[in-house]
């Protein structure tokens, strides 16, 4: 027995030896970040989403990388001249970048990577296109099947990186650090076998702070660690950051209480508890999340719709039927803000004044509210032109995109009902997959939505109601608006900055006017940081969150 | 016996066949896009339902998809998931690791369910058979994702021992709570029939027999009772190993174990299905299914020879359930 007690307590301290090794190895310079969703990819081609962005980001530098308010700064150009006509850039690239392998990044390493993303079926190809790169030919590479050599983009020489446009774009170095126009080491990239690269540690290079040292696809544990070859690692204070998928709410609070996540995402119904909590709410810190969510509404007649929404007198009592206020503070509660433009705040800017594109939320008020009467106004007009009394509509949302989603679309229908007597809402469950493709297929009535914007630019959320846009989900059509949208990404406002702003509130003047979507409300992360840890950017839009400039001092 | 193996094999190899088939027409229905994308044109869209033959008939979808795995050898790419990475370069991590956790679950359950069970039938209506019964019940009861909550606040969170999310570098420390967790279940079920079925055969006659010849303590039940009642808890054991070592669905995506169960999870419920992962896994888990029933039959033909004399005239079933209730007491 008394052996039994020796080898029981041997065993006990050996283990408590590996669990404070544990502990111990979180020490300053590490730190433990939390993914909400599945990394799908460190193919710079093919990440769609935005945790996959932000570890590619942390391991490969583009052309130009985000500061703290967004703007693009030098990176791996050093410095870039614009043609007088703004259709013509030229990079210089510098000299002390290299990749992970030893080999210096060329600008033939960008010409590759563009060159692939044309020839590849990618989701994020359309960021070349006529719409937002305006990248020379590269319309008629995705459309018309022109040859993708022709692409607008020429390595001069090895440290010199020539992009021509098919338009002047004014925001074009702040597209360069959007992962899709990251350069990728031709020799490495073929030396992978095929669909590998980017599946290992040894199937990715980095030129970038820091380097990937463990991940799997599919893993729910990976780390980053510090780079010492990057060009700018002196800056560099972190010595690496694991990430950690967690995707219950609950998990996601106790992985940071038990300190094994220093920045942690927390849900809205949890935040009120955190503020109350004397030891936590210093560690709250509420960051845009970028995406707006919205109701679009099906305006022809199909499988799910009789077409009463091609009527805007409806749409506008919808619009203003809505108490937007009562939704951010009842059901979404992270400190997302209810929003009232179809371009939502806190990433457009302007680049010469400085000030937030969406700043003004009063701006369209005439449209856009909540006011039962003027609802109900709108709606005795409609009810006469549709010629009906009661409507059945059905709204569609998913249950998988957020612990609020089921609950704001429970209000939406308590407070639609409520300011407009014979309208009934039914509502109808389903993963996004589904909802998507029900929208794609316009076999649907109302649907709760949401987008997240792509580049620092009001377009990313414009450019969607165009005739025949696939985003369009609602089917509306308008000249005016069209042509419109034309000038400002490629006509006569493409060259005159403030001419160009103007023009684009006079093309959200009409989409609010008609309503073609009801904007609800900007999404926000309620996060919590560990303390001492300072210099995480947080942006809403490209890459969520950098650590370049971050420091630890647990 | 070496015909009734390859008819064994046969009829596996069959099953796995018609199975295939279902999977395939069953993922094809299911509701859902394979490529929900927001930011690709139709035509992107169009070309690549193309590039993966979904417009052909489902019979020639069929036949290019089991030609390719026989060509190949392998399940191919991803449609959707981690953006068409392989399934080979993905699916061995996975494997190993609910592998090597449901592994360990395995053992823990069956060895200490077989303890409990042959400590409540030696002391039937006493402590020990009180004491098993109470955490049989309870061990079936509890789903083992609660316990692994359970545990997980207890044991990472106010006593931070373990690791307090799944950790691949540490994966010793790390697979503690989820493999206790997994084995609750099995370790329940096993110590309930051994018990049954130890209590079965005490009470036979030819224990009877045994212990009025003068036989008793250990000899009597491993040579006997014990030998004689593990047949049919083998029977149980064996569905209960294919789905702990095929990942547990819940338990996985709690604690962040990159394993099969996840990857399931995450084929069905990711931003599009991913048709070639959903199939890919549910052959997996069939051929795992059918391949340990497949060993099974042919251990218990070398076993007991009675069973392989019941594959001509009467059926292997009932010679095997009969095993334990008639018993092969050699006195």
């Amino acid at each position: 027995m008394k052996k039994f007690s020796k080898i029981l307590t041997a065993g006990l301290v050996g283990l408590a030896a590996t669990a404070l090794t544990a502990v111990s190895a979180m020490a300053s310079g590490d730190i433990y970040v939390m993914f909400s969703t599945n990394v799908m990819s460190l193919d710079t081609n093919l990440a769609t989403d935005g945790d996959s962005f932000e570890i590619i980001a942390d391991c490969i530098d583009g052309l130009t990388q985000m500061d703290a308010e967004g703007a693009a700064i030098p990176a791996i150009a050093e410095s870039w001249d614009v043609s007088d006509d703004g259709m013509t850039y030229t990079f210089h690239l510098r000299d002390d970048a290299v990749w992970s392998n030893g080999e210096p990044v060329t600008a033939n390493d960008f010409v590759f990577a563009w060159k692939l993303a044309m020839t590849a079926n990618v989701e994020y190809n359309y960021m070349f296109d006529s719409s937002v790169g305006s990248v020379k030919n590269a319309h008629a590479i995705l459309h018309e099947g022109a040859d993708p050599d022709t692409l607008g983009v020429t390595a001069v020489d090895d440290k010199t990186l020539q992009v021509e446009l098919d338009n002047p774009v004014s925001f074009f170095p702040s597209l360069m650090y959007f992962p899709t126009f990251y350069p990728i080491n031709q020799a490495f990239y073929e030396s992978c076998g095929d669909g590998e690269y980017g599946t290992s540690p040894s199937t990715f290079l980095s030129n970038g702070a820091f380097i990937l040292s463990d991940y799997t696809p599919g893993t729910a544990s990976m780390t980053v660690t510090k780079n010492p070859d990057y060009y700018d690692a002196d800056k560099v204070s972190l010595d690496s950051i694991t990430y950690q998928v967690v995707q219950a709410s609950d998990q996601a609070l106790n992985g940071f209480r038990s300190k094994n996540l220093d920045i942690s995402v927390i849900s809205g119904d949890q935040v009120e508890s955190v503020k109350n909590d004397e030891s936590l709410s210093k560690n709250l810190n509420i960051t845009g999340a970028g995406y707006m969510w919205y109701l679009t509404f099906s305006q022809t007649e199909n499988a799910s719709s009789d077409g009463s929404f091609a009527n805007p007198n409806l749409r506008l009592a919808f619009t203003n039927a809505i108490d937007r206020e009562s939704i951010v503070n009842n059901y979404v509660m992270d400190g997302s803000i209810p929003t009232y433009t179809a371009v939502p705040p806190q990433f457009a800017t302007n680049s010469t004044t400085g000030e937030d594109f969406s700043a003004d939320q009063q701006k369209f008020a005439d449209y856009i509210g909540f006011d039962t009467a003027k609802a109900q106004e709108y709606f005795e007009t409609a009810k006469q032109e549709l010629g009906k009394d009661t409507f059945e509509f059905t709204m569609i949302y998913g249950n998988n995109e957020g612990d609020e989603v089921t609950k704001v679309a429970q209000g939406l229908k308590e407070q639609i009902e409520a300011a407009l007597p014979g309208v009934t809402i039914n509502l109808q469950a389903m993963t996004k997959a589904e909802r998507l493709d029900k929208m794609q297929n316009d076999d649907y009535c109302i649907a709760l939505t949401r987008w997240g914007p792509d580049y620092a630019d009001p377009m990313t959320y414009l450019g969607m109601w165009t005739t025949d846009n696939a985003n369009n989900y609602g089917f509306w059509s308008n000249a005016d608006y069209d042509q419109l949208i034309k000038d400002c990404t490629s006509g006569a406002y493409v060259s005159d900055y403030d001419a160009r702003w103007d023009a684009l509130y006079q093309a959200e003047e009409l989409v609010l006017k008609e309503a073609v979507i009801a904007p609800l409300y900007t999404k926000s992360n309620a996060n919590l940081i560990a303390d001492g840890l300072e210099g995480v950017e947080f942006h809403p839009v490209a890459l969520n969150r950098v650590y370049k400039n971050a420091t630890f001092n647990s | 016996m070496g015909r009734y193996i390859i008819k064994r094999v046969i009829m596996a190899l069959i099953t796995l066949f018609i199975i295939t088939f279902l999977l395939f027409l069953l993922v094809r229905i299911m509701p859902g896009n394979p490529f929900p994308s927001e930011r690709m044109s139709d035509e992107a869209i169009e070309k690549k339902r193309e590039e993966m033959g979904l417009n052909d008939p489902i019979l020639v979808q069929y036949k290019n998809y089991i030609s390719g795995i026989i060509r190949t050898g392998s399940f191919g790419k991803g449609s959707s998931l981690y953006n068409g990475a392989p399934i080979a370069t993905v699916l061995p991590k996975a494997m190993s690791n609910s592998f090597r956790i449901g592994g360990v679950a395995i053992l823990m359950g069956v060895s200490i369910g077989l303890i409990l069970g042959i400590a409540a039938a030696l002391n039937r209506g006493r402590f020990w058979d009180v004491f098993c019964t109470v955490l049989s019940i309870v061990g079936v009861c509890i789903p083992s994702y609660v316990f692994m909550i359970f545990l997980q606040y207890f044991f990472a969170y106010k006593i931070p021992f373990f690791p307090f999310y799944f950790n691949n570098r540490n994966f010793l420390m790390s697979s503690v709570m989820p493999a206790l967790s997994l084995s609750l279940f099995s370790m329940s079920t096993v110590a309930r029939f051994t018990r049954n079925e130890m209590v079965e055969v005490m009470d036979s006659d030819y224990v009877l027999m045994a212990e009025s010849k003068g036989m008793y303590g250990t000899k009597l039940v491993t040579r006997h009772i014990l030998r004689n009642a593990l047949i049919p808890i083998v029977t149980v054991i064996a569905p209960l190993i294919v789905d702990l070592l095929t990942g547990a669905l819940v338990v996985e995506k709690i604690y962040g174990i990159n394993g099969i169960g996840k990857l399931m999870v995450d084929a069905i419920t990711g931003e599009g299905i991913d048709y070639n992962w959903v199939l890919a896994l549910g052959i997996l888990y069939s051929a795992m299914y059918i391949g340990i029933m497949l060993v099974l039959d042919i251990v218990y033909c070398l076993l007991d020879p009675r069973i392989r004399v019941s594959d001509d005239p009467g059926s292997s079933k009932e010679a095997s359930d009969s095993t334990a209730a008639e018993g092969t007491v050699g006195v």
